[in-house]
């Protein structure tokens, strides 16, 4: 034996313990912050691979839509403003687990096929890829 | 670093335990109450608290490595490579750290190690995807990490009683 471990828990422990639950909310704060901001538009971007394949409004696109990635295929339902991965046949299922987001920031990763699913807002106007007004 | 025939048995011992214990907590799939990509609660984690303190970082570190590689090798998914070291690396400089300042229980070490394997992980995912969404999850990992590593603490201070007397303890 190298040396001797304690083995009842202690007030360190219980700091430590405090230090990273204050992390966890510190990351809270700033990660999950950002997708409470209102404005802008909701819009879904789909990546395979590091690389934006779809970037569409869900709004405007409910239905299915499919991805193949890898070898695997993931079907996704748009529907009442946000998405869910109904069916993917890739071996950990997570994608399908993870439910339906509608939230900006919130995001479906698929890591067998390397696919992720993410919900952003647009920044109205400032993003010269995105669309000012929609009429009619 | 010259081992000895015990050390040695030892070590290939614990490894084989950790790779055994990996596969073991494919039955108890934590994604399915908490559904992140990757989420387990981290057994494996057990032996490298064990061999920390019984044989030292450096012999810990080397079933570490195994316990990664032939996991992989097992598993015949070598993109699982990434992940389990860079979690794994991460946890164990992480404990090395904090077993060091000799204030710290096992439960704290343990959790503190989890904590820090959930960081590389996220970091191996952000590494594989090439975006930095699996951020996302941090905040969810870094909170299931208090409960994962006070199990792994809790086995690992039970090891340490049930094994106080015996000549492994005892070099």
């Amino acid at each position: 034996m190298r040396w001797s471990p304690k083995l009842r828990p202690n007030g360190w422990d219980g700091l430590a313990a405090a230090i990273v639950l204050l992390l966890a909310a510190a990351c809270a704060g700033m990660l999950w912050g950002r997708g409470a901001a209102t404005g802008g538009e909701l819009e879904v971007v789909v990546s395979i691979d590091g690389g934006e394949v779809e970037r569409f409004v869900p709004t405007d696109s409910a239905g299915e839509k499919t991805y193949t990635s890898r070898g695997y295929t993931l079907h996704v339902l748009v529907r009442d403003g946000g998405v869910e991965v109904s069916q993917a046949d890739c071996p950990t299922q997570d994608c399908v687990h993870t439910g339906w987001i509608g939230r900006a920031g919130e995001s479906i990763v698929c890591l067998p096929a390397r696919v992720i699913i993410q919900l952003v807002r647009t920044d109205g106007g400032s993003d010269p890829g995105g669309v000012d007004v929609v009429i009619g | 670093m010259k081992l000895t025939t015990k050390q040695l048995t030892l070590c290939a011992m614990l490894t084989a335990m950790a790779l055994a214990l990996s596969y073991l907590e494919n039955f108890f799939p934590l994604s399915l109450a908490i559904p992140i990509p990757g989420i387990k609660l981290g057994l494996a984690n057990i032996v490298t608290v064990f061999a920390l303190y019984a044989l030292g970082p450096v012999q810990a570190l080397l079933i570490l490595l195994s316990r990664c590689v032939l996991g992989a090798v097992f598993a015949g998914n070598m993109n699982a490579l990434l992940f389990s070291l860079l979690g794994g690396v991460t946890a164990m400089l992480v404990m090395i750290l904090l077993s060091r300042s000799r204030r710290l229980s096992v439960y704290g070490v343990s959790v503190g190690g989890a904590a820090a394997h959930n960081c590389g992980q996220v970091a191996a995912a952000i590494l594989t995807l090439g975006n930095t969404a699996p951020l996302y999850y941090l905040p969810v990992l870094l909170g299931v990490s208090l409960f994962t590593g006070a199990l792994t603490g809790l086995i690992a201070a039970c090891l340490f009683q049930a094994l106080a007397h015996t000549d492994l303890m005892k070099g």
